[in-house]
């Protein structure tokens, strides 16, 4: 099919579905803000359903976790402190330069609580860690009706300003260190969440994992624009175009987190322990919370240790141990191929997934050794892409729009729990369904549209090999 | 552009009464700025001299007398922070003479000088608004340098510097100055609920004279505050940045190189035996990977550029003489303080020598519209194309060049630039009416042998 027949029948197939397509919509905006899936038994857009079962994420040991094996002597040499360092549990007060710092707002106490599984540096658990985490210490905390005993730990922003219409799109933090016997005093109370969420103004994202991010923070920006602007043909006659979030610091292409809107592991780590734990740093250096009677700490709460060491430099702070755990994070081994598996692969290009889910780039020369001249099989292009309606959160972040989304690297996903930026299905075959969405007059139709089509229309065999690869890696 | 034209005690100005104060100049060394806090602790101090060491080190593109000094361009307006933050001390901005010229043609380099850069004139650096369709945003620095043809950059011929003269013909170009870097510990501690406080108060006083300004927002949601439009969170975030926008070498926050264009400029470049080479991106990073020191992990440019920047005490003001003790009050009664603040207080730090200090910084660390005069139509996160952070006014009696791309080196002048009526693109300055408040101070001589004006333009000068 050239483009043009590809685009006509595009158009028919609209014309038919279209009507189908908002009655469902309709149908699962009226029942709940997250469509339910059930594994095994699809529903889906457009028809015909697909037939294949997801066969679940594979059982531990874990495909993933630990160091990359080429990391120096030196290197390997600081990996305990710096594994410590992604394990601490943050209290409120800081009596040590590695510990404390808690609030007086946070979404968890430590790194490695959220990025859990399969191991340490991962992504949600299959039990929700804030659970144990939200009274911990005596804290007053509800827990919002968004998270559940066993659903994916998710963090709340809000598109508006709660009661107005000024843009918002920050990260609004679950809990308070109110109540907590070392934070005596302490009264700042939670956000309100179920109003946001009637306002619809509450957007929720789940946890990334981290495994080989620092592989591709030195992969090249021109890489990723070669690969975006390659197969043009195929990818017009999908509707896949995307482009990158370019950083307004450098002009660099900005490639972690669901939009693409954090550049480096450096700036990940920094930002992660103010927002996420509240533990200000030498990079956020000012609570973002400031309310009188909750601040316990001289800040910055982490800072360079100035105990002199050989040559009298000095030791680096708790980001730059945040910062170096995940540089160095290997990334996920996937299973061993099998000939469905392999087959798999095929259909997964055949149907169209990998213009958007690009197989690997590889890495330039690069200062640490253990990072360079790799070739790295993240399934992603590392730009961001229309998603439509379906997906869309209604917050954009840099040159990142509201209904765009990182192409999301698939190292790892055979073990991933749950799928999409909030975490609304754990059956894969579901969350490819849900890359389908037709456009309405706010969105344009997701770039995944004809793809998602392809991939239903293929035979039963070719649709669960794709289905096993997927869950191969 | 079109810019008011004003010459400077030459009876012309864009809103009459035109001032009839003079600008005594910038006060002679030495220098009232540049020392590190005497407050610093013993290990504080002990890596001070190392500190200085890495802010002033020359990079090279590779082969460098030391390892910490490989990684220069492919693209960079300078090789070394100090060439830029200069004057009056280490740390400063802009110095009487260009350092830019003893820099461009470095090693064999064959770059041309841009028009706008001159041997007396302010260190700049060039953005262009718009890509070349003209209509999309771009605002990223454009580096006035290449490495093209340098000894230390063998093979590297291909890179071309931007067309400054096209995008000046096609009125795409705008510049920024060097912001000086002391007391910048102190800023960046200060509370937001202090920010918000100060914008939230004298709210009649700042409606009358047309004031209201809001902060820049960091990623982390807490209000941003260095740079021309308060576009920067912090002294890692700005050092991060700089490193790689301005000297081309890529670092642990920004891990690319500034141009990836040519495999032939990129690292690694082959060096002469013994001499340091570069291995690839980022150029500048954390030591752990090379040296052989039990146990310890040494802090990468970032950290260092940060501790010193941090460690820099703010500038000392000239001891108050009646005539800056009334220019204070004058600068007070007809609104300057309402952007212009004077002081914000920090809280306990872990760094004791920042902890509950007062900083005489005369800024609310808030964006305000300037006016189409001032305009430069660059965004920077919340900070559109005509609003600009309060600068802040301490050590500004040392200083060379005022406004953000300097159009002046006459303080009289760049109150007068404060100054714009607003058009269809952008709203009127909110300095407008302080400025009118200015031009219209009595011309009458006081008993200190000043006029009002001219006792807070001596006051300015004294900080």
């Amino acid at each position: 099919m050239n483009p043009e027949q590809a685009q006509l029948s595009k158009r028919k197939w609209l014309k038919a579905v279209l009507p189908m397509a908002l009655l469902l919509l309709l149908a699962a905006a009226s029942a709940s803000f997250l469509p339910k899936s059930v594994k095994g038994s699809v529903t889906c857009t457009p028809s015909p359903c697909p037939t294949a079962t997801d066969p679940g994420p594979r059982p531990l040991p874990a495909g993933a976790g630990g160091f990359l094996k080429t990391l120096s002597a030196n290197e390997t040499q600081i990996e305990p402190s710096i594994t410590a360092e992604f394990d601490r549990v943050h209290d409120v007060i800081v009596t040590s330069p590695t510990d404390g710092g808690l609030g007086p707002v946070f979404n968890s106490n430590s790194c490695a609580s959220c990025h859990a599984y399969p191991a340490v540096g991962g992504s949600s658990p299959p039990t929700n860690p804030l659970f144990g985490v939200y009274q911990y210490n005596g804290a007053t905390n509800t827990m919002p009706s968004f998270e559940s005993s066993t659903g994916p730990i998710l963090e709340a922003r809000f598109i508006n300003t709660p009661g107005t219409t000024i843009p918002d799109g920050n990260v609004h933090q679950l809990f308070t260190i109110t109540g907590r016997t070392d934070a005596a005093g302490c009264s700042v109370a939670q956000p309100n969440f179920t109003q946001a969420a009637a306002d619809g103004d509450l957007v929720l994202r789940q946890v990334t994992p981290t495994f080989g991010d620092g592989l591709i923070e030195v992969v090249r920006n021109s890489a990723i624009v070669a690969n975006m602007e390659a197969n043009q043909t195929q990818k017009a006659s999908l509707g896949i175009t995307g482009h990158p979030n370019y950083s307004g610091n450098d002009g660099s292409i900005m490639r972690f987190g669901w939009k693409a809107q954090v550049r480096s592991t450096l700036l990940m780590a920094a930002l992660q322990m103010n927002v996420e734990m509240g533990v200000t740093n030498e990079t956020y250096p000012t609570e973002i919370n400031q309310t009188p009677g909750c601040l316990f700490n001289p800040v910055p709460e982490t800072s360079t240790n100035f105990t002199p060491g050989i040559l009298t430099e000095m030791f680096p702070d708790d980001r730059a141990r945040t910062e170096y755990f995940i540089q160095w994070m290997a990334p996920p081994t996937p299973a061993k191929p099998t000939a469905a598996t392999k087959n798999g692969l095929t259909q997964f290009t055949n149907v169209g997934c990998v213009y958007c889910h690009t197989t690997s780039f590889t890495t330039p020369p690069t200062s640490r050794p253990a990072l360079a001249n790799t070739t790295i099989s993240l399934y992603s292009d590392l730009i961001v892409h229309h998603m439509g309606p379906g997906l869309a959160d209604g917050l954009p972040q840099g040159q990142a729009g509201p209904d765009e989304f990182r192409t999301s690297p698939l190292w790892g996903i055979g073990q991933r729990l749950w799928f999409l930026h909030d975490g609304r299905t754990n059956n894969i075959v579901t969350a490819i369904e849900d890359h389908y969405s037709v456009g309405n007059s706010t969105y344009v139709s997701s770039e995944a549209n004809q793809t998602v089509i392809n991939f239903n229309n293929l035979s039963k065999t070719n649709q669960q090999d794709l289905v096993d690869f997927v869950r191969s890696l | 552009m079109s810019r008011p034209a004003v010459v400077h005690g030459q009876g012309s100005c864009p809103i009459a009464p035109c001032p009839t104060a003079t600008d005594p100049g910038p006060r002679p060394l030495p220098a009232a700025a540049g020392t590190f806090y005497p407050a610093l602790t013993k290990n504080q101090s002990a890596i001070t001299s190392r500190l200085t060491q890495i802010f002033t080190e020359v990079n090279f593109v590779a082969g460098g007398p030391l390892v910490k000094t490989v990684g220069l361009g492919p693209r960079f307006n300078s090789n070394s922070c100090n060439s830029c933050h200069a004057y009056p001390a280490v740390g400063g901005s802009s110095s009487p003479t260009n350092p830019l010229f003893g820099i461009y043609q470095l090693m064999g380099a064959t770059n041309t000088m841009p028009y706008f850069i001159t041997t007396n004139g302010p260190t700049m650096v060039a953005r262009f608004p718009y890509l070349s369709d003209g209509v999309t945003p771009d605002g990223s620095v454009h580096q006035m340098f290449t490495i093209s043809n340098r000894t230390d950059a063998p093979g590297c011929t291909q890179e071309v510097q931007p067309n400054f003269t096209q995008a000046q013909a096609n009125n795409d170009i705008i510049f920024r100055q060097v912001t000086p870097t002391f007391g910048v510990g102190l800023v960046e501690l200060i509370p937001e609920t202090a920010i918000l406080a100060n914008m939230n108060a004298n709210l009649t006083l700042k409606a009358s004279l047309g004031i209201t300004g809001h902060p820049n927002s960091s990623d982390d949601g807490t209000i941003a505050r260095f740079g021309w439009k308060a576009q920067h969170k912090s002294m890692m975030t700005f050092s991060g940045e700089a490193y790689t926008v301005e000297e081309g070498v890529s670092d642990e926050a920004f891990p690319s190189e500034n141009d990836e264009t040519y495999p032939s400029c990129l690292p690694p470049f082959p060096v002469p035996p013994g001499t340091n080479k570069t291995k690839g991106v980022p150029d500048d990073r954390n030591d752990t990977g090379e040296a052989p020191k039990t146990g310890v992990n040494f802090p990468g440019d970032l950290e260092r550029f940060s501790l010193f920047m941090r460690f820099l005490q703010p500038p000392t003001p000239v001891a108050p003489t009646t005539s800056t003790a009334n220019g204070f009050a004058v600068f007070q009664s007809i609104g300057c303080n309402m952007c212009h603040n004077v002081s914000f207080t920090t809280p306990a730090s872990s760094i004791a020598a920042l902890s509950n200090q007062t900083a005489t910084l005369y800024s609310d660390l808030l964006v305000h519209d300037m006016g189409p005069g001032d305009a430069d139509n660059v965004t920077q996160g919340a900070a559109s194309g005509d609003e600009f952070r309060t600068a802040p006014l301490w050590g500004i009696g040392q200083r060379y060049f005022f406004m953000h791309d300097a159009r002046t080196n006459n303080i009289v002048t760049a109150i007068e630039d404060h100054y714009s009526v607003g058009n269809g693109v952008y709203p009127n300055s909110e300095a407008n009416q302080t400025v009118i408040n200015f031009n219209n101070l009595p011309q009458t001589i006081g008993p200190d042998g000043n006029t009002q004006q001219q006792d807070l333009i001596n006051f300015l000068r004294s900080l």
